[in-house]
């Protein structure tokens, strides 16, 4: 199988309104493709003459523009961006929250059967055109909408708010003040953590353990059974292009030290939530088929968890953070908030988890948080995250969900040697 | 870093030191006494300081006093931070008052936007003077990080670096050094401009006025809020104290542009000082039946009629293209219309560079003292952002001698833009579509 290597890429600043600048989809698109276009050293006339011989391919992940900016058809949209996008083939993925992964993994697998030598892949959301409850609503549709969504206020906080239930029900040792405290310092970490992230929606916020560990106050309201707004990621506006490419590629370029896929897991849980659980039943995790996609990269890369350095997952909720810590295998299911207490997860622990900030502290357009993740792997494995470099990663690993963990995707990401 | 653990801020009922005691409680996670001249009042004052941070955590270190407290708090305190009235007398009565039980490891600030430190500093015993510094924050301080910091020539370098790192690392501002000097560097810029734009108003009178010059240079010129609605939002009383600082302690080329028009003096004689009383240089009227209309004062009458949708053509376009990403072809636009109104654009922007390289030349220590100050205190596209947008359609040297003959008449540009750089700050974000 022939390699997957990574170019590079861009995000856009999470802190941005595109609504309040009075921009919209082209806007955020020609932004993000003009600078990850940029980083990965390519121009539009490199893709136009690329494209003359079919050697690239756009892939969009994007979950519900539909609702967001009425606008369906995404992977076509890419020739408002610029012409050089004309003739090139291109389509959108859709898998909730974990759009954008499915993209980089139809991607991968173009290079991978050697069919195209350049790829590039753009994930994106413009959540902030409707006010919270609306889109909170139009996020309903990741879950079975008809019965976990429709009517329901704010069901995905609600959905987590389960999961933070279930947990407590599932380890009946687990003490729940000891369950909710690990919580609030996930919290704290990642909103820690985006303060050095210049591209991090909450870098100016304010977040500490007392604020995130005393739920149930005007600032900080309960939004799914136990948890509170402390616990939850952001509704964001940005965009995230990663660019991958062919061995062949890399050599006539003659680029040196790109990082390379090293393995993905991918695995499709029980839509409804319900049955999520009843599923578990046999098993000691509470996301059996989230560990079984780490299981899965692991065994693909030929690496295990010992050879991680940095982890970035998906913190919609900070109960989401907590099932992913043994779900990567960092603690025994049951134990995960070891991590936390012992300081393993934190910015300068042994396994960092999200140095970037996470959905928490950079922010969850939810179509581009995959790309984003995988772009910050990149960024890690290639000492180029600048405040946030982790020091001496060789390999990273990334968990990006859709739904209630539903769609669970894995990347490995490391330095070819 | 600095061990800052018991704060007093001074002054607290007023916004900003209701705001900078939500700074110390929060990112500082300080004891901070709050202390105003009426305890009723502070009392009152602390759900709101709850508030500008989001975060009812930070309540319990947030301690109401009064000034007959005073000298009991500064004893307790690393950090002391006088948030009083603008007014030299007062102030330097405070300084002698804090002076008295201040301890000798403490640091003592002042949040004045823009008298001079070191007549305050002089009110401390030498052995205090050197830890006292001018520390301005912007309001809102939780979303606008600008923070200048100003010593004197008392001051102690080490502590000037503590304070500069614990500003920065803890309470996450953006920290820029600058010379005392009236209404110090944010200020100076943005005034300036917003000052030039009341006096163009005036100077355009017949062509609409207020909101003529405000549809010239709204938010797709690079900020979120056109200049004299920001006036409005700032208060015309506060603009001219700034102003009138400025113009009577500083000589620099564009000293004229720092004269208040007399429309605004009248405006302040009749207490229509902008947002704050209800109407100044516009006036929203609210109608029984729920109707708003938007009104604008009209220079010559004196009366307010309703603001006018101008349509300048380059403007519109302009809009068109940014709301699409297309900034380049926006800015050829710009460079490239021959209307009156392209003209006054054109102006105001090639000015704003010029005046802002010239002034943190004077005020400042380094050229990216200047767009810190103006990106993280004003939210406009900063000046060498602002070089670097015109840069990607035009030679920008070349259009400032043809747009600002006078200002090059007074003025070695070529010696000013000598040091030009990139900006770390991405001029997109600054350039909106909209009004």
């Amino acid at each position: 199988m022939s390699k997957v290597y990574i170019l590079g890429g861009a995000q856009t600043d999470f802190e941005r309104n595109w609504k309040k600048e009075g921009k919209g989809m082209v806007a955020l698109l020609k932004e993000a493709m003009a600078d990850g276009l940029e980083n990965a050293s390519l121009t539009f006339d490199d893709v136009k003459v690329l494209n003359g011989d079919n050697r690239v391919a756009c892939f969009v992940g994007n979950f519900i523009a539909e609702k967001y900016v009425d606008q369906g058809h995404l992977g076509a949209f890419l020739t408002e961006v610029d012409p050089a996008f004309y003739g090139v083939p291109s389509a959108r993925y859709e898998a909730a929250c974990a759009s954008s992964s499915v993209a980089i993994d139809a991607a991968a697998t173009k290079i991978r059967a050697d069919e195209y030598d350049v790829a590039i892949i753009v994930g994106w959301e413009l959540m902030k055109t409707v006010e919270s409850r609306i889109g909170g609503d139009y996020l309903g549709r990741a879950a079975y909408y008809d019965k976990e969504g429709r009517g329901i206020d704010l069901p995905f906080p609600k959905l987590f708010g389960k999961l933070a239930d279930e947990t407590l029900k599932k380890y009946p040792e687990l003490d729940e003040k000891r369950y909710m405290d690990a919580l609030a310092k996930i919290s704290v970490i990642n909103y820690s953590n985006a303060k050095r992230n210049p591209l991090a929606q909450t870098r100016k916020w304010f977040m500490s353990y007392d604020q995130a560990s005393t739920r149930d106050t005007e600032t900080n309201p309960l939004v799914g059974g136990r948890l509170g707004v402390s616990d939850c990621s952001q509704v964001t506006d940005g965009a995230a292009v990663v660019v991958l490419c062919s061995e062949r590629f890399l050599n006539e370029r003659g680029y040196e030290g790109k990082p390379i896929i090293k393995g993905y897991g991918h695995r499709t849980a029980p839509m409804l939530f319900e049955k999520k659980m009843a599923d578990n039943e046999g098993s000691e995790y509470t996301l059996p088929w989230t560990r079984q996609a780490c299981l899965d990269a692991y065994k693909r890369a030929g690496l295990t968890v010992d050879d991680i350095d940095v982890f970035e997952t998906h913190d919609c909720f900070t109960s989401s953070e907590y099932a992913a810590i043994s779900a990567f295998g960092l603690t025994e299911p049951g134990h995960e908030y070891e991590a936390v207490e012992n300081g393993l997860i934190a910015f300068d622990g042994d396994k960092p988890i999200n140095p970037s900030g996470g959905l928490i502290g950079c922010g969850h357009p939810v179509g581009a948080s995959g790309a984003r993740m995988f772009l910050d792997l990149y960024k890690q494995v290639t000492g180029t995250a600048g405040a946030y470099q982790v020091n001496g990663v060789k390999n990273g690993m990334m968990l990006n969900i859709g739904g209630s963990a539903t769609t669970n995707y894995v990347f490995i990401v490391g330095a070819e040697q | 870093m600095m061990n800052i653990q018991t704060v007093t801020v001074i002054g607290v009922t007023g916004t900003m030191g209701a705001n900078v005691a939500g700074i110390f409680a929060s990112f500082g996670d300080a004891k901070v006494y709050c202390l105003g001249r009426d305890i009723e009042k502070v009392k009152k004052t602390i759900p709101r300081i709850v508030k500008s941070v989001k975060a009812d955590a930070i309540a319990k270190n947030l301690i109401p006093a009064d000034f007959s407290m005073l000298e009991k708090c500064v004893a307790e305190s690393d950090l002391v931070f006088e948030s009083s009235k603008e007014d030299i007398k007062v102030k330097k009565e405070i300084a002698g008052q804090v002076a008295k039980t201040l301890q000798p490891h403490a640091v003592s600030c002042t949040g004045s936007s823009g008298l001079s430190i070191t007549e305050i500093a002089n009110c401390y015993p030498d052995r205090l003077k050197e830890h006292f510094f001018g520390v301005h924050m912007f309001n809102p301080p939780y979303s606008m990080s600008l923070c200048e910091l100003t010593p004197t020539s008392f001051s102690d370098k080490e502590m000037q670096a503590e304070l500069k790192e614990y500003l920065s690392k803890k309470l996450i501002r953006t920290v820029v050094e600058v010379k005392d000097s009236p209404a110090f560097l944010g200020n100076r810029i943005g005034f300036q401009f917003i000052n030039e734009a009341l006096r163009y108003a005036e100077r355009f009178k017949d062509n609409g006025g207020i909101d003529y010059i405000d549809a010239i240079l709204g938010s797709f010129t690079g900020r979120s809020m056109a200049p004299l609605v920001t006036a409005d939002f700032v208060g015309l009383d506060v603009h001219k104290a700034i102003v009138d600082n400025i113009y009577e302690n500083t000589h620099d080329y564009a000293h004229e542009t720092f004269v208040l028009p007399d429309f605004v003096q009248k405006l302040i004689e009749q207490k229509k000082l902008g947002r704050k009383s209800g109407g100044g240089l516009y006036q929203r009227v609210k109608y029984e039946n729920g109707l708003v209309r938007q009104t604008v004062l009209d220079i010559n009458t004196g009366l307010y009629r309703d603001v006018i949708p101008y349509v300048f053509p380059f403007a519109d376009k302009m809009k068109k293209y940014i709301a699409e990403g297309d900034y380049q072809k926006a800015f050829e636009r710009l460079v490239n219309n021959h209307s009156l109104e392209a003209e006054i654009c054109r102006y105001f922007l090639l000015d704003y560079i010029v005046y802002s390289l010239y002034a943190t030349k004077e005020v400042g220590y380094t050229i990216e003292a200047a767009d810190d100050v103006m990106a993280t205190g004003f939210n406009w596209c900063p000046p060498l952002a602002m070089y670097q947008a015109l840069s990607t359609v035009a030679d920008v040297p070349t259009l400032i001698r043809e747009n600002l003959p006078d200002v090059c008449k007074k003025v070695n540009i070529d010696e000013l833009l000598a040091e030009v750089k990139p900006s770390k700050y991405d001029y997109r974000l600054y350039f909106k579509s909209g009004r």
